[in-house]
This record gives structure tokens, C-alpha cells and sequence, in this order.
């Protein structure tokens, strides 16, 4: 009966026991950190990295630890999925094969871990924001030291200079330009920051999401930023997303938000919320394959695509999770 | 039930029904066995299916073929993280010289295949690391291929050794983080009983028996027929109005005799263990001959957003006597969401053995000081597992715009709330057990239980309010379900004032101390307290029924007797029976002539 009730809830949340799809899709990774209210010591739903292609509808797989808390993940790129990272109240959990193997790459001094990213050129370089701090790899993972102090959301490496981080902190937003050692804190008033995206070819253009203070951008690296104003002042935002073959299309999401999109570089908003159980979004991802695929992820409604950029928004799996973030692997 | 069984139940009922008295080494240790075993006796012939069920008869060595089955049935379907991890490594250690090898495999599947949750706090640490550490030492030499965090049992033991070694250093120097918590209590106490007995690494098993001792210590000197006295970092609504519920209760039960005979799943593993309580601290716990006050430093909660410091000071202020006991944290948001200000808990009136008063407050901004989640959804996430967290009638919380200041029995409590808070009221809780309770001319609120004597002057106007337990109404906490939906109502009574700039003086007093009732209310009419309560200056002249003067101006302006009060002089402990110095890792533990010191730094216990 039991044995029952667990296929059954399997089935519930998505899952596949069949093989996987043709592998000239792309992956779609999404860290789950919680399903619906999460209670510590209570029978909770799956949490951690789930992975799906595009075909596959309303299936994920679930891999790795599955009781984690998954607030982040990162791929290395080019690694086909070999080298991941599952960023989570346990810790920092690392694969190298392709998810068969699995090992917690932190000890007890770094927990909840908010923010992991990797340089793009060099795989044992790791990144991580937590609740305490920003702490750096340069073994993949195997050690650890603590470069910053302060509660840090999200961590991005320049694509085109890995010498250069942003890191949007309670704190305000700071930059480093020596690989994370020191970091000086940019031109930014506002204190609150929780995500910070860089332009897919401007590298000194960046885009900041806040809380309750809706959008800032910058173009000067971080030097200078305004505000983007157009009815989101006071919003929260949690990610922020280029359309990487045409960067003026921007899309955002955050508290009560629905997926805003912006047709000119981040200066002017239209919400869509089309086909969206909750407005919560805390995740959101555009497919490099096809832009016209977006990927947004809910607080506690699970996952969304849409097939026209961001127009409509259909239910793609992953019921009642929290999703904390989405990549896309080509 | 055999015969055995009922006479054990017979007289550790009949033993527990009276008010304790102490005991001398021998007949305390005695006793304790008696009591032990009756705890045990609730699960070495249950047929309830749980991991105790399954320790008991591995340790009593009854049915063990029994427990073999459903030890390897329950860990099917594992679930509970740090929740399961300490109850099924206990089980193991108690049976794995008596278990199947199918059973002994099954055990260790399990620390293969499931991966705990190692959550987000003290107590979620010190059950995963503990129990990782014992389990890392059943299982040397593996690979990290072998359990389920993917370290190998090398890395699992030093990292769980170097966490429970960080742990017990930062208790010892400025405190525990989930200090003098009646419903958190085990969560401390389980771990370390576990190494005591356990821990083949000598340095580790010697630790767990000083921490187990430092913190029954902690509980002892705040103890009182059962009770915890407090002022508490952490406890639920339940047990805040009837103190008895707390499981702190049950290890007053099990450890000092007091309290009413228990068999809470949350104190089997401590019945079965091998564990002594020293009998120094038994007579801590016990003896209230003389009032006494006891000061403890504590350390808040690691704040993580909108604060300076990680773990800023908690001073506690305890006066203790036979018949109450009345309790401060100095005030402000020291712990979310659960936090005990203040009470005055005494002897009679079970089950509501309290007075005590609050703000009672909630915001995000309280919580992301303490939780990483994300704020606008974090009162859903809170009040996901703590029910009561943004009811405007609930009766746990913190307050950024609560103080006290007490002295000996006389306490001092102000509030200046900023316009809009959640909430714009003060709340007072008023027994329905209580002997005597009306409002005197003089404006004192005059209250008696048994011997012990309340008065409470409000400072502004206020009503009352019929406060119902209603059925249901206490179910605060998933998996604690205090009464059913059939049960009765009773009726408290709640004090509420609805001004910003408030406050309130409560005097306590015993027989013992001041004579008749009469004596006391005649003496409150005479102290009069003299108040300025505007926005941004509230503040209080008082003077006791002693004769002491107290000036207290909100937030943090405390005088007595024309000197200020400086509470970070206050040690980690100070009173009679406890002292240690902040920063010290050294614990002095004093009854009469016995004397006890648990020396962290030397790892040493001295008699």
C-alpha cells in the first residue's frame, strides 16, 4: 500500500520512470526549493535538481539529493551536464559524471547557500552567496574561503572577463574585477538587491532586481545606475532575463509580478500573466535553442513555459514547487 | 499489563502526585531507576509503531525479532531529517548487538539512501551533527559513495566533531542560541546523552557528559515543581499558558522527580540511557529553601539581515522562591516568533500556573533578521508550521518595542509602539485558576494563587476580555495537537490596552514572604507608580514594596536606587548554584559543600 502511495505520488509530482529523450534537446535544470509550505521534520514533497527536455511535456527527473532545499544550481558550460552544482541548506552538492555520483563539497560553516556560479572558462573556479556571506573555490568545491561578508542573493561571473563579479547583497550590489578576492560596492543607493543579469553583449550593461524598488540598470559596469521607472517602482524582483539572440527583449519576475517583458532593453514593462496559476516568479529563462521558448519559474505553482515569448504561459510540471532557479543547457 | 508493570506504574503515579521533596543520593537514585523504567515500560511492549518502540526493546531486550521487523519496515519510507536521524541512530546503538544482519543492513542502507535535511538551525545542527557523529563511528572507513551526502565516514566524523566542538565552545562563552527553551529542550539534551553513553572517541563521549550536564544545570536553576521559570528563547502557545505541557516538563519528571509521571516519546531515549544526572544539580533543581536570584547572559539568535552584530546578548533575571518564580528577558526581538518575555509561574492553579503579559507582535522584517527565505513570503512560510504566528490574540512573540526591568519580585515592563504596528494593543494573560483576582481602588490588578501573591498596575486604561481555550483553538503546531475537538471550553481571562505608550509594574509576593493577602494589597495601595508615557519618552518611577527605587525609561534607561544598571556586565551566570564567566568555557556548579566544575577548556569535570 505504501509502495503504492509512493508511485502514485511520483506520478503527482511529474516524475518519468521511462527513458530519456532524444539528447539534441535541450536540458532545462531547475532547482526546486521547496513544495508549497515546507515544514522541517514533516513528510515533505521532493526538493532539489530536476531536469526535463522541451518534448517531454509535464515530466521531470529528479537528481541528486532529494531532500535539500535547492535554492540555486549552476552547469558548467559545454560540459553536457557532467559538471553540476545543487546549491541548498545542505550545502553545496557537485557532480562531475553527470549526476550518478554526488558529494556535499561544504562542511557546517557554510549553510544556506542562496547563489552559485561558476567561471565560464575555468572549471575549478566556484562561487557561492549565502546568508553569511560570499565564499570562493579555486578546486571546484574542495576548499572554501570566505571573501565577503553579508547576505548575498545572487553571484554572476562577466562571460567575458571571469576577472569581474557582480553580486547583488542586502547590501547593495558589489563588483569584483580580481576574481572575487575583494569586492567594492558599485554606485548603487539601494540596499536591497536580489538579482543582478548582464546584457548578452554589452558586458557593462547590467540590470538589478530589488526589493519593493522594482528595476535599476547600469551601462557603465556599475559606476552609474537609474532607475527603470514605467509603473514597476515598487516592485520586488527576483531574476531578470536577456533574450540572448535579441537583448531588447528583457523579461522579469518577482513578488505578485506575473512575467513582465520589455521590448527595449529593460526601459519600458508590459505584464503577461496569462495562463499563470500564482503571480509569484522567481525564476525565469530563455531558451538559447529557440528564444521564442521562455521558462519561468513560480513560487508554489511550479513551472511555465511559454511558446511565444512570453505571451501566453502554459503548466509544464513540477506541481506546487518553488523554483529557484532555471538553467538551460543547449 | 503484568503485574510488575501496574505495581511500577502504581507507584510512580502515587510518587509523582505529591509535591517533591528532596531526596538524599541513595533514594534519588533509586527513584530515578523507578522512574526510568516506567518511561521504558510505555514502549518495550507497544505495538505503536516508532523508532522508540524499537530502542526500548532493544535496550530492555525484550521481542527483539519484533523490533527487528519493524525497524526494517519504518526505514522503507524514512522521513524527518534530523527529526529521524537521532531516534534511529539511537535504536541502533541500542540493538546492534542483538539485531539481524538483514536489520543491521537495513540501518545502514538507510544513512545511504536518505538524505536528511540538515536545516537552519542551533537545534537542527546539533541533532544532524550529533547523530552524524555516532552514526560516522559505527561505520569507519567507508567511502563517500556510501552515504547519502556523498563525504566519506572520515569527512563525516571530523566535520560533526568540529561542529558539536563549535557548538559547545560558544555555549560556554556567551551563550546558547536557543537558551531556556521548555520545548526545545530535549533537542539538546538527546544529543548529548547519545554521545555520553555512545561516542567511542573519549574526547566526545566526556563532552557529551559535560553538556548534558551544563544544560540540565541551566534547566535546574529555573526549575520549579516541574516547571521552567522564564523568560524563554523559544516555546509554543500550548505550553506558555500551562507550563506543565512543555516536554521540559517530562525531563523534570524523569531527571528531578517533579512534575506529573510522563511517558513522552521525547525523554525514552534519555530513560534508556546510561546517563546520570549529577545529584548536585538534582538538588539545584529541588532546592528552594531560601529566594534566591539567578542572571544568565545568552546570546540571540544568528541574525543574517538588518542587523550589525550576529549574536547580540540576552540577559535573563530569575527570583526564585518555593512558591514562584518570576522571570525577565531584558526585551526587544531576541528570538522570532516563539519568544517568552517574561512570566511570573507559581505552584497552584494547575493548569494555567501564570501570569504573564506581551506585544504581540509579527512583521517579515522580525523574520528575515533571522531567516534567509525570501520576505514577502515568509509570515506564509512561518505560519505554515507555527499557527499562531500573525494572530493578533496570540500569546508568544517578540517585540522591538517591549522592555523590562526587574528587581528581585518586582518587574517593570514598557511599550512604545510605533503607530501601525502589528498590533496596536498590549495583552496580559489571567488564569481562570487563579484564587482571588480584582481590581483594587488604588488601581492594582490583585491576584492570589495558593501562597503566592500578584499585583499588576497598569499604567493606561484596558478592558477585559473572556479568553476561551477553545476547542481546537491550540492546535499551533503541526503534530501537536494539545486537545481534541470534543474538549471543553474554559475561560482565562485576557487583559488588553489598546494604548501605545503603556507598561505595567508587577509585584510578586509569597506567604513567606509578606504574610497575609491583606498585608500585600495594603502595601500595593501605597506604591503608586509615576509615569511619562508620550511617543518616544516612556518611562516609569517606582518605588517597591522594599522600599527600592526603580527608574526605567524605554528603551534601555535602568536605575536602581540612583545607579544605572548595567546590564552588559552580566555574566553567563550568576546566582547561588550556577557562575561561569562570559567567555570562560567553565561552568561552576555549587548545592552546600558539593561543588562540581565542567571545564571545556581542560576538558575536565572536578568534584
Amino acid at each position: 500500500m505504501m509502495k503504492r502511495h509512493g508511485i502514485l505520488l511520483l506520478l503527482m509530482l511529474g516524475f518519468s520512470l521511462t527513458a530519456p529523450a532524444q539528447v539534441s534537446e535541450p536540458t532545462v535544470y531547475a532547482s526546486v526549493f521547496s513544495t508549497k509550505l515546507f515544514v522541517v521534520g514533516a513528510a515533505n514533497p521532493q526538493t532539489g535538481m530536476f531536469y526535463h527536455r522541451p518534448s517531454e511535456d509535464t515530466v521531470w527527473r529528479h537528481t541528486g539529493a532529494k531532500n535539500i532545499r535547492a535554492n540555486a544550481l549552476a552547469v558548467f558550460p559545454g560540459s553536457d551536464g557532467r559538471i553540476r552544482y545543487t546549491a541548498s541548506g545542505n550545502g553545496l552538492h557537485k557532480t562531475t559524471d553527470g549526476g550518478n555520483n554526488w558529494k556535499i563539497t561544504t562542511g557546517w560553516r557554510i549553510t544556506e547557500i542562496w547563489a552559485v556560479s561558476l567561471d565560464p572558462v575555468d572549471p575549478s573556479a566556484v562561487y557561492i552567496g549565502t546568508a553569511y556571506g560570499i565564499y570562493k573555490s579555486t578546486d571546484q568545491g574542495d576548499t572554501w574561503k570566505q571573501v565577503f561578508t553579508g547576505f548575498v542573493s545572487c553571484i554572476i561571473v562577466d562571460r567575458t572577463n571571469p576577472s569581474v563579479l557582480y553580486a547583488a547583497t542586502e547590501l547593495g550590489v558589489y563588483k569584483s574585477t580580481d576574481r572575487g578576492e575583494t569586492w567594492q560596492r558599485t554606485g548603487l543607493s539601494i540596499d536591497r538587491t536580489r538579482t543582478v543579469t548582464q546584457h548578452p553583449k554589452d558586458p557593462q550593461t547590467l540590470l538589478v532586481g530589488t526589493e519593493k524598488h522594482g528595476i535599476y540598470a547600469t551601462s557603465n559596469g556599475g559606476r552609474t545606475w537609474t532607475k527603470r521607472e514605467a509603473g514597476i517602482d515598487h516592485e520586488t524582483f527576483y531574476t531578470i532575463a536577456f533574450d540572448p539572440s535579441d537583448p531588447s527583449i528583457v523579461y522579469a519576475g518577482g513578488y505578485a509580478t506575473g512575467v513582465y517583458r520589455s521590448k527595449d532593453g529593460g526601459y519600458s514593462w508590459r505584464r503577461t500573466c496569462v495562463g499563470f496559476a500564482v503571480e509569484h516568479i522567481h525564476s525565469i529563462a530563455v531558451d538559447p535553442t529557440d528564444t521564442r521558448r521562455v521558462y519561468a519559474g513560480t513560487m508554489g505553482a511550479g513551472m511555465y513555459r511559454s511558446e511565444d515569448r512570453g505571451e501566453n504561459w502554459r503548466f509544464i510540471g513540477l506541481p506546487g514547487a518553488q523554483v529557484g532557479r532555471i538553467v538551460i543547457e543547449p | 499489563m503484568t503485574i510488575a508493570k501496574y505495581t511500577l506504574t502504581v507507584a510512580v503515579c502515587v510518587a509523582g502526585l505529591s509535591r517533591a521533596q528532596m531526596k538524599n543520593e541513595e533514594a534519588y537514585k533509586k527513584e530515578y531507576e523507578q522512574r526510568a523504567a516506567f518511561i521504558a515500560s510505555a514502549y518495550d511492549t507497544s505495538s505503536y509503531s516508532s523508532y522508540y518502540a524499537i530502542a526500548a526493546r532493544y535496550a530492555r531486550n525484550r521481542d527483539i525479532r519484533w523490533a527487528d521487523s519493524l525497524f526494517v519496515e519504518l526505514l522503507k519510507e524514512p522521513r524527518g531529517d534530523m527529526f529521524w536521524m537521532f531516534p534511529v541512530i539511537g535504536a541502533y546503538l541500542h540493538g546492534k548487538d542483538k539485531m539481524s544482519e538483514e536489520t543491521r543492513l537495513a540501518v545502514r542502507n538507510s544513512w545511504k539512501s536518505y538524505t536528511p535535511y540538515r536545516g537552519d538551525t542551533e537545534n537542527h545542527w546539533c541533532m544532524y551533527y550529533g547523530s552524524l557523529f555516532l552514526a560516522a563511528e559505527q561505520w569507519p572507513g567507508l567511502p563517500g559513495s556510501e552515504w547519502f551526502n556523498g563525504k566519506s565516514s572520515d569527512e563525516n566524523l571530523i566535520e560533526a566533531k568540529e561542529y558539536l566542538i563549535e557548538w559547545m565552545r560558544i555555549t560556554t562563552t556567551i551563550g546558547q542560541g536557543e537558551f531556556d527553551s521548555p520545548d526545545y529542550l530535549p533537542e539538546f539534551v538527546i544529543p548529548m546523552v547519545l554521545l555520553a553513553e555512545f561516542a567511542q572517541d573519549p574526547e566526545m563521549k566526556l563532552r557529551g557528559r559535560m553538556m548534558a550536564d551544563y544544560v540540565l544545570a541551566d534547566f535546574a536553576v529555573d526549575h520549579l515543581e516541574g516547571q521552567y521559570i522564564g523568560g524563554f528563547s523559544r516555546i509554543y502557545q500550548p505550553a506558555v499558558y500551562k507550563p506543565l505541557l512543555s516536554q521540559a516538563s517530562a525531563y523534570a519528571y524523569l531527571y528531578f522527580g517533579t512534575g506529573n509521571p510522563t511517558t513522552s516519546g521525547w525523554v525514552l531515549l534519555p530513560a534508556l540511557s546510561s546517563y546520570r544526572l549529577p545529584h548536585s544539580i538534582y538538588r539545584i533543581a529541588l532546592d528552594r529553601s531560601k529566594p534566591y536570584v539567578h542572571k544568565e547572559r545568552k546570546r540571540v539568535r544568528n541574525i543574517i539581515r538588518l542587523g550589525t552584530v550576529k549574536n547580540p546578548p540576552v540577559y535573563k533575571y530569575t527570583y526564585m522562591t518555593q512558591d514562584y518564580g518570576l522571570s525577565s528577558l531584558h526585551g526587544g526581538i531576541l528570538q522570532p516568533i516563539q519568544q517568552h518575555t517574561w512570566s511570573v509561574r507559581f505552584t497552584r492553579g494547575e493548569p494555567y500556573t501564570t501570569v504573564f503579559g506581551l506585544h504581540p507582535y509579527w512583521s517579515a522584517l522580525e523574520l528575515i533578521m533571522f531567516f534567509p527565505e525570501e520576505e514577502r513570503m515568509m509570515i506564509a512560510d512561518v505560519v505554515a508550521s507555527k499557527g499562531t504566528y500573525n494572530n493578533p490574540d496570540k500569546w508568544t512573540g517578540s517585540s522591538p518595542f517591549e522592555r523590562t526591568f526587574q528587581y528581585k519580585n518586582t518587574l517593570i515592563v514598557l511599550y512604545d509602539i510605533e503607530p501601525g504596528t502589528t498590533t496596536e494593543h498590549i495583552d496580559g494573560f489571567f488564569p481562570m485558576t487563579l484564587d482571588h483576582r480584582s481590581v483594587d481602588p488604588s488601581g492594582w490588578i490583585v491576584c492570589r494563587a495558593g501562597n503566592t501573591y500578584i499585583g499588576w498596575y497598569p499604567l493606561q486604561e484596558y478592558e477585559w476580555i473572556d479568553e476561551y481555550e477553545k476547542p481546537g483553538q491550540s492546535l499551533n503546531t503541526i503534530g501537536r495537537p494539545e486537545m481534541g475537538m470534543d474538549a471543553p471550553v474554559l475561560g482565562n481571562w485576557r487583559l488588553r490596552s489598546h494604548k501605545l505608550q503603556n507598561g505595567y509594574v508587577v509585584e510578586v509576593r509569597s506567604k513567606n514572604e509578606i504574610g497575609s493577602f491583606e498585608t500585600f494589597v495594603n502595601g500595593l495601595r501605597k506604591r503608586i507608580a509615576k509615569a511619562t508615557l508620550k511617543p518616544g519618552a516612556v518611562s516609569v518611577d517606582y518605588r517597591t514594596l522594599e522600599g527600592a527605587h526603580m527608574k526605567f525609561s524605554f528603551p534601555e534607561g535602568r536605575a536602581l536606587n540612583g545607579v544605572n544598571v548595567d546590564l552588559t556586565k552580566t555574566k553567563l551566570f550568576d546566582g547561588p548554584f550556577l557562575n561561569a564567566e562570559v567567555g570562560s568555557e567553565r561552568l561552576t556548579i555549587t548545592h552546600g559543600k558539593q561543588r562540581r566544575i565542567l571545564d571545556f577548556k581542560k576538558l575536565q569535570i572536578s568534584e
